[in-house]
């Protein structure tokens, strides 16, 4: 009887084994699958939040920027390329673009460079005085942008402004920085190096501590002069800060709008009339909502494809130390 | 097992959530479609019994008006409520006209706008065109509002395309102000028409050493609202019939080719950009211009900063004589509740009244806009404080509305520039406006 149950039962417990088997197979799959939509809920509070306030406008921008809407219209009309094919042919584009290029180079360059001679001129250990240099020049950082540009409008007056009376006692005629075509983009960069450099200097400052003095020793022993120490050791090992700080400063500055938006509304003669306070008055004083929009998105791409090229250019020049 | 369990719920509320946030959208779109339908519906309103309906209703009324002004505004709200006990008005400060039409702009694209609001003269037709505001027509039949009692042009520059969209509430107008104490001394009036400009220059222009130290007049070059009026006193036109530029037309660069030979000769003064203004100013009351083209609204700045008497000139005429309308209208918002429009409505009515026109005018600093208020005693109580005023009343309906297109904001930007080059690279405007009115006409084609 027991070995006859035994045979019988032998398929059975089999089938019983597959069966398990399999179950057991199937749980498994489904806890992982279970574990994964775990985690997946654990972002999904920050991507809902992404989702409505980042995906959402940026595709609901792009679909825009083929629309005419003015925001008040109740129909978007769909125009196609209309805005871009428009944006194109229009040469305040080019002019716009030229100007925050221009603005782009100046700031970066003239941020970079200062901060690094001011970066080397305040690297100084143990000296209390040092140290309150540093933080005068620092200070400029925290002050917000939008009131440096209401001071500074104040200091390029033509008629009573700071400036003018500094040059006046030197002998210069007055002039007029903030409604002269040709000094008003350069006004507008002083500005912002004079926030930036404070910021530049401190991380390089801190860039330059990271670097292990073993190779200033070897470099003194092989009789390197203090430029080739700098040429040779400081700017290379520097350079993922440079790099950094070149990358950022070129977004912000590309993006600029507050100074000119306080200083000289885009005038004169659209000598600041840079992209972002472009697309700011076509969508808010012309009204012009689908236009503005494809022009964002001709921002984009030129930002995107200007980072792409510095990060690739950065992958051979930058050194990583170690 | 367990898992699942709050899996599916959990999943179900993350989808529900979803879908709200896009539902948003169509949302929005369906109150648009809605307030497109109140344009239609707004006569009903106007009929309906709700004029004497009492039902309790708070209204914001989204405004511009400075901190001069707030005075006055509260006055105005707290007198209308004592007479509207139901209706409550919160006025809301939305910034300057570029700052609230921002926030209009942004309202009616949330579906979610107060019941009255300003808006700046010259972009009314861009709003009105995308239906945002009401037609204030039927309520002006029902209640039986005089329309007429309006200085006529300030009336107009708030109608578009045949329908009344507001009241004018805080009008202005740009006039010549002078150094009466100066030119009293020097024995000469300011020009009436554009053949007295040239001896007028002659005699108030002051020079040393070849270079101006003081200028015989200035006409502000940051704004067209300024020489628009100068244009078609000329005998020119912004836009010809055919809505094509016509900046570029000889009798349209009359008085830019004038501006030129008179900034040449160093007797004409010509702000432009940024800042100008102050500097006008400073130099006005520093007594290096004689007299300037501003608007009438800054006379009460004028005349408490000057140390010297203020007078007032209407802008000399040729072809014709007029100067156009700034400032601001008082507007319904369609999107709004019928029961909120018709409080607005009283609100609107309430702030224009003839009643109230000149203690309103007067503590903001802008132009009653009341033919009837002027002829009463307090009217001419007010002249005899304010006698400045007298040369822009006696040109009340030589106050004309601007030009009024949609398209007005961008496209004049492109002649301002052509000023902007005469101004600061001492360039030639009468071969740079065809190529501005190209530019203009570029822009025009997006709005047949």
């Amino acid at each position: 009887m027991m070995m006859n149950s035994n045979s019988q039962s032998a398929p059975l417990l089999k089938e019983a084994a597959v069966k398990a088997g399999v179950s057991s197979t199937t749980t498994r799959k489904h806890f992982g699958l279970i574990e994964k939509a775990k985690d997946f809920m654990f972002a999904v509070p920050a991507l809902i939040f992404l989702a409505v306030f980042l995906y959402y406008p940026l595709l609901n921008s792009v679909y825009i920027s083929f629309t005419n809407w003015n925001m008040t219209k109740p129909v978007k009309k769909f125009v196609g390329a209309d805005n871009y094919v428009k944006l194109f042919k229009n040469e305040d584009l080019y002019q716009s673009l030229k100007v925050t290029l221009h603005y782009t180079l100046l700031d970066v360059v003239l941020t970079l460079t200062i901060g690094l001679l001011l970066a080397l001129l305040f690297n100084v250990f143990r000296s209390k005085m040092y140290a309150v240099m540093r933080g005068i020049i620092f200070m400029p950082h925290y002050i917000s942008m939008v009131i440096a540009a209401m001071v500074f409008t104040w200091i390029y007056n033509g008629q009573y402004g700071l400036l003018n009376r500094v040059t006046e006692l030197m002998g210069f005629e007055p002039i007029q920085w903030l409604t002269n075509p040709s000094t008003a983009l350069p006004a507008l960069v002083a500005v912002s190096v004079w926030k930036g450099v404070g910021f530049a200097m401190m991380l390089f400052i801190s860039g330059m501590r990271g670097i292990p003095n073993e190779y200033y020793e070897a470099a003194a022993i092989d009789g390197a002069s203090g430029f080739s120490r700098f040429r040779y050791i400081t700017l290379p090992l520097l350079s993922p800060m440079t790099l950094f700080l070149v990358i950022t400063t070129f977004i912000s500055s590309m993006q600029v709008f507050q100074s000119i938006d306080i200083m000289t509304n885009g005038g004169p003669l659209q000598a600041t009339n840079a992209i972002v306070y472009w697309i700011y008055t076509m969508a808010f004083t012309e009204f012009k909502t689908g236009r503005a929009s494809a022009l964002v998105m001709i921002l984009f791409v030129i930002i995107l494809v200007l980072t792409i090229i510095q990060w690739v250019v950065s992958r051979k020049q930058v050194h990583y130390e170690g | 097992m367990k898992t699942i369990k709050w899996l599916n719920p959990m999943l179900a509320i993350i989808l529900t959530l979803m879908l709200a946030a896009c539902g948003g959208n169509t949302n929005t779109a369906g109150n648009a479609d809605a307030s497109g339908k109140g344009n239609n519906s707004a006569a009903a309103v106007a009929d309906s019994g709700l004029k004497d309906d009492t039902t309790p209703v708070t209204i914001q009324y989204w405004h511009a008006h400075g901190d001069a002004q707030i005075e006055g505004l509260n006055k105005m709200v707290e007198a209308f409520q004592a007479k509207y006990p139901h209706i409550t008005v919160e006025p809301v400060f939305q910034g300057g006209y570029d700052d609230l039409h921002k926030k209009l702009q942004a309202a009616v694209a949330a579906g979610d706008v107060p019941a009255v609001t300003n808006v700046e003269v010259a972009s009314l037709p861009n709003f009105a065109d995308s239906g945002v505001f009401a037609d204030l027509t039927p309520w002006i039949n029902r209640d039986g509002v005089d329309t007429n009692d309006f200085a006529k042009g300030m009336l107009q520059a708030y109608a578009y395309n045949g329908k009344q969209f507001g009241f004018p509430l805080i009008v202005s107008t740009s006039v010549f102000v002078y150094n009466k104490t100066l030119l009293d001394q020097l024995g000469v009036e300011p020009p009436q028409t554009w053949d007295e400009i040239e001896a007028f220059n002659e005699k108030v222009t002051e020079r040393k050493d070849g270079k101006t130290t003081r200028y015989a007049f200035s006409v502000p070059g940051w704004d067209t609202w300024y020489y628009d009026p100068w244009l078609i006193n000329g005998g020119g036109q912004i836009l010809n019939a055919e809505s094509k530029a016509a900046v570029d037309t000889p009798e349209s660069l009359r008085y830019i080719q004038n501006f030129q030979k008179w900034i040449k000769e160093g007797s004409m003064h010509m702000g432009y950009g940024k800042g100008a203004s102050d500097n006008m100013r400073q130099m006005f009351l520093g007594g290096q211009i004689a007299m300037v083209q501003h608007t009438s609204a800054m006379l009460k700045t004028y005349r408490e900063n000057a140390s010297f008497e203020v007078g007032v000139s209407f802008l000399p005429g040729d072809q014709t004589r007029t100067s156009n309308i700034g400032g601001a209208g008082i507007v319904i918002m369609d999107g709004a509740s019928d029961l909120e429009k018709e409080a607005a409505w009283k609100f609107v009515q309430f702030m224009t009244a003839a009643e109230n026109n000149i203690g309103w005018a007067e503590s903001v600093g802008y132009l009653p806009t009341r033919k009837s208020a002027l002829e009463t005693e307090e009217g001419k109580a007010y002249f005899q404080r304010w006698p400045q005023y007298k040369a822009v009343f006696d040109n009340f309906d030589n106050v004309t509305p601007r030009l009024q297109h949609p398209a007005y904001p961008e496209f004049s930007s492109e002649y301002k520039e052509v000023i902007g080059e005469m101004i600061l690279n001492q360039a030639d405007p009468a071969q740079l406006m065809p190529d501005a009115a190209k530019k203009m006409n570029e822009i025009l084609e997006d709005y047949e």
